[in-house]
């Protein structure tokens, strides 16, 4: 075993955190450096000191009263969590559910006592809907009587209550919904029981509702409670998997290699029911008055359990704590064509790997092999594809390219791109958003912030020229990160949404004024105008007196500008708060907790006026056998159809919106050039020949064949262009096709992929160099660097 | 099931006296007051009364430092402080300045140490409080931290490069001490 003797690794060896093995290594290499001998000597007496040293801070202990508590906890039978119980008690769930409201868990209530005013109705509606079982519906209502008579002090709530959800004998329960109602009730008057007009909840699938595990629970249990075919534990900043890379230095030198892994799509990690009890159907969009009430009362009901790992910050999930994972990508392999002449995918606008990419780049790291999409690596950048001519064809323009293939000079490499029609500014309303985002710590989570932030992309990439975006953040202090932009610059909004992060606490009451002072700024006439606030709602500094906000609102209203908000989270959503936030602000409220919802909320919603020009676009290749001997498809692994499902009307596929461009490559081999299929024996009983037809010999190299329903539609048009190679080097090719390449290759070199032929990082530089053209807002020169970056890192290793 | 040696209480009790100090000293790190890091460590261990032992045995310290810190984070959010010099730092550092001979020598090296771990960012100082102070591994405080364990290699590196950097030429000395 040989390992590379660099800071980090001699670090590590001084700590002792190498493996037996390595330790060897670096022994035996020590041996022929005294550069690195005399290093390990200085971390050495430097660890001695810094262990010695520490911080100084002086000796602090817990007051006898708080060790008494926790002794007393400790003898106190009973209360231990017991795993959740797979049978389903209506009870039971909304007790979870409550619990959750009440706080975020039970280990939230110092929060709620210190916001109090803002508790939610949550308890409340428990005890007033009479649906606890009988016994406990008794204490509660004797407790909030007592409470009434003795006009019980208002201090704190036992700073924790351990509910056992699980357990309905435990007695814990009824005191504290009982407290809380009478809190709540204190503060805002006792709400009536007609105020709650809903039925009881439904009993659900045992699946779907399983009661909720409040404390410590294994991500495993987790797993099997909800019935979650995919993996909780996808973190929101963690990256080593405890269980797959159980040890640093699993790789010899050292650079903490990730296991194979693929990052999903965040529907697919399980913002999805999947991670995340929803108990009953997701919450419908409250529209108007009436509606929001009926949706906050829904998303009472509704709102899903504490969820994976990380989405409570106070579940600790051990061992399998907090990771982040990716599938494996297989990359497509070439395919020789007399085998299989059709290549079918959905196409795919994402892109996300590039923002993770950046990610790792920027701190320093190169990125696991399987969190890079090649094809949303490409699709990262617009490129200058003429849009459609007549709209009676086709709502998009097809452009294919063909040149040779900068890695493998002796390929030739293809790009397909669609171009999206722009709709002219003035045939549909433009709008002026401000998104008013709470980046508050609390909103951390992933089902919080990071799922806004795709919400958004979402939106984002359905907008145009003539309509405008601005985004207002608030957490301690306010300020507009993004100013009011033409929504074309969609690089702009989307790089200012990536740098979206939480943290501090919540002044809503400042970016409330802010986000409407930009959409007044940036009023539309005749458009759409709406600040949408995105927020858990636990606004804790500033304005933060209910009454003060809500009036704030009113008054803005009058403007013309709109608010719509969207919740998010689970753990301290403050409900009736926003919910009467939105009803002042002419808008409606939205409960957002998957990203499907976040996308039917943002996009299909809200965003009825921001167009999808075609749905369930579905791209088929046919190669000619005649001109080429085997192709590959670069990236779109996960986005892979089978031949019949292009036919399909049925089969799911990409939507394209108004001004977007696709692009996808194909690496192929011409028909001169030779080939080895992988893995297969020649077979014994057929001529692999193909009889050719008469079109084969015309030359074309290609058909490309696209599919796609009107955006309304639920039959698809069938679109279909010869392509012929006019035998370009890629030296002559057009600044984004190589660009293009670039992109592409240098996504392989991060994969290490096979096919990556010659590329290297300079080649790469060269070519985006070459291809850079105009690159208004920056965005290939950021590229470059980041390729810079990438060559820096790996030759750091 | 696991056979437990001790007690539930026993167990607690000597959980509490292992990491009550460890822990206080890690939550002020974080909320920057003694009397919330107070509150922060009772309720991690009020939580550890109700967490199920056969899942924490084992990995107490991890668990504990995790749920610790996740209290510690929240009621800083709550209180709205942003990082602050643990209390009575500032003075740990002014008082450990002087003192005769060897042990001025020694107590200036250590206070050069701790102004330069002091001086680190956020992250690396809490990444080095945990390996220097808590002897977490660095797997362990990967966990904790919520970070990779590549990050956290690399929040180490960097922070003993630094403080490496600051020590310069007293490194030899304190080698031969």
């Amino acid at each position: 075993m040989t390992i590379k003797l660099n800071e980090e690794t001699l670090t590590a060896y001084v700590l002792g955190e190498l493996e037996a093995d390595q330790v060897a290594a670096v022994k035996e290499a020590l041996k022929a450096n005294d550069t690195a001998r005399c290093m390990v000597e200085e971390l050495r007496a430097t660890a001695k000191l810094m262990g010695e040293a520490g911080f100084a801070e002086p000796a602090i202990a817990l007051s006898e009263e708080q060790r008494e508590a926790i002794h007393a906890r400790a003898e106190a039978p009973g209360n231990v969590v017991k795993p959740p119980i797979r049978r389903w008690r209506p009870w039971l769930a909304v007790a979870a559910t409550l619990v959750v409201i009440a706080g975020g868990a039970m280990v939230l209530l110092p929060a709620l006592s210190r916001t109090r005013g803002f508790v939610t109705k949550g308890p409340m509606w428990l005890a007033e809907k009479k649906m606890l079982p009988p016994e406990k519906q008794a204490q509660v209502d004797e407790l909030v009587q007592t409470m009434r008579e003795e006009g019980v002090r208002r201090e704190p709530i036992q700073r924790f209550f351990i509910a056992d959800v699980n357990n309905p004998d435990s007695n814990v329960v009824p005191e504290h919904i009982a407290r809380i109602a009478y809190e709540q009730a204190g503060a805002e008057g006792v709400p009536t029981a007609d105020k709650m007009k809903h039925p009881a909840v439904p009993s659900e699938s045992p699946a779907q509702s399983s009661p909720v595990p409040l404390v410590e629970t294994e991500g495993l249990t987790w797993k099997a409670a909800a019935g979650s075919p995919v993996s909780p534990s996808v973190s929101r900043r963690g990256r080593v998997s405890g269980t797959e890379r159980a040890r640093l230095g699993v790789a010899t030198d050292l650079d903490l290699k990730e296991a194979p892994r693929q990052e999903v799509q965040p529907e697919a990690f399980g913002y999805d029911a999947g991670n995340q009890i929803t108990i009953g159907q997701p919450m419908p969009v409250a529209a108007g008055k009436s509606a929001a009430l009926e949706g906050r009362m829904d998303s009472v009901r509704r709102l899903p359990a504490p969820g994976p790992p990380h989405d409570d910050p106070y579940q600790v999930y051990w061992p399998g704590h907090n990771t982040e994972s990716y599938d494996s990508i297989v990359e497509n392999e070439f395919k020789a064509v007399t085998q299989e002449p059709l290549s079918t995918f959905s196409i795919d606008v994402d892109t996300a790997s590039y923002a993770n990419m950046r990610r790792f780049l920027n701190q320093g790291t190169l990125p696991p092999p399987d969190a890079v999409r090649i094809e949303e690596l490409v699709n990262y950048f617009a490129y200058d594809y003429a849009p459609p001519r007549d709209l009676e064809k086709a709502p998009f323009a097809s452009h294919v390219t063909v040149a040779g293939c900068p890695w493998t000079p002796e390929h030739r490499l293809v790009r397909i791109g669609l171009k999206g029609w722009e709709i002219p500014a003035g045939e549909r309303p433009p709008t002026n958003l401000v998104f008013l985002v709470d980046v508050s710590g609390s909103m951390g989570p992933r089902n919080k912030l990071p799922l806004l932030k795709e919400a958004m992309k979402l939106l984002a990439q359905r907008l145009g020229e003539s309509d405008r975006v601005a985004i207002v953040v608030y957490a301690g202090s306010s300020g507009l990160v993004l100013p009011s932009t033409s929504g074309d610059n969609r690089q702009a909004i989307l790089g200012a949404l990536d740098r979206l992060q939480s943290g501090g606490s919540t002044n809503g009451g400042e970016g409330i004024e802010l986000a409407y002072n930009v959409a007044i700024a940036n009023y539309i006439e005749g458009g759409v105008n709406r600040v949408i606030l995105a927020t858990d709602g636990d606004f804790n500094v500033g304005v933060t007196n209910r009454g003060d906000l809500t009036r704030m609102v009113e008054k803005k209203a009058k403007s013309g500008v709109f608010l719509t908000i969207l919740g998010f989270g689970m753990g301290n959503v403050k409900d009736a708060t926003l919910e009467e936030l939105s009803n002042k602000g002419n808008g409606n409220y939205a409960y957002i907790d998957t990203l499907k919802e976040a996308r039917k909320v943002l996009v299909e919603e809200m965003g009825a006026n921001l167009v999808t020009i075609a749905k369930d676009v579905k791209i088929q290749v046919e190669f000619n056998p005649a001109e080429v001997r085997a192709y590959r498809l670069i990236g779109y692994e996960n986005r892979m159809l089978a031949a019949e499902d292009f036919n399909d009307d049925t089969k799911d596929a990409g939507e394209i919106g108004a001004g977007h461009t696709v692009t996808a490559l194909y690496e192929i081999v011409p028909a001169g050039v030779s080939f080895t299929p992988r893995g297969v024996d020649p077979l014994k009983y057929q001529q692999p020949k193909p009889a050719l037809s008469e079109t084969a010999r015309t030359g074309e190299l290609m058909t490309l064949k696209l599919r796609y329903k009107a955006p309304d539609g639920d039959k698809s048009k069938l679109l279909v262009f010869p392509v012929v190679d006019p035998g370009l080097g890629y030296a002559q090719a057009e600044p984004d096709f190589k660009f293009a390449a670039s992109v592409a290759s240098f996504g392989m070199i991060l994969r290490h992929s096979k096919f990556a032929g010659r590329a290297s990082f300079d080649s790469v530089l060269e070519l985006a160099e070459e291809g850079r053209g105009e690159d208004v807002h920056g965005y290939r020169a950021e590229f470059i660097d980041l390729v810079k970056k990438a060559k820096r890192i790996a030759a750091a290793r | 099931m696991t056979q437990h040696k001790l007690s539930r209480p026993a167990w607690i009790r000597a959980a509490l006296a292992e990491f009550e100090a460890r822990l206080l000293r890690y939550a002020t790190s974080i909320t920057g007051n003694a009397d919330l890091a107070r509150d922060v460590v009772q309720d991690t261990f009020l939580r550890l009364c109700a967490a199920d032992r056969a899942k924490v045995e084992g990995h107490l310290a991890p668990w504990l430092y995790t749920v610790c810190r996740n209290r510690a984070l929240d009621v800083r959010k709550k209180e709205g402080r942003m990082n602050p010099l643990a209390e009575g730092q500032a003075e740990a550092l002014a008082d450990s300045a002087a003192g005769p001979g060897d042990v001025a020598t020694q107590k200036e090296t250590q206070r050069l140490v701790m102004s330069a771990m002091a001086g680190l960012p956020q992250d690396q100082r809490e990444a080095c409080r945990l390996k220097f102070q808590d002897n977490l591994s660095y797997r362990e405080i990967s966990q904790v931290m919520d970070v990779s364990l590549g990050t956290v290699s690399n929040l180490i590196t960097r922070a003993m490069s630094h403080v490496r950097a600051e020590l310069g030429a007293r490194l030899d000395l304190a080698r031969e001490v």
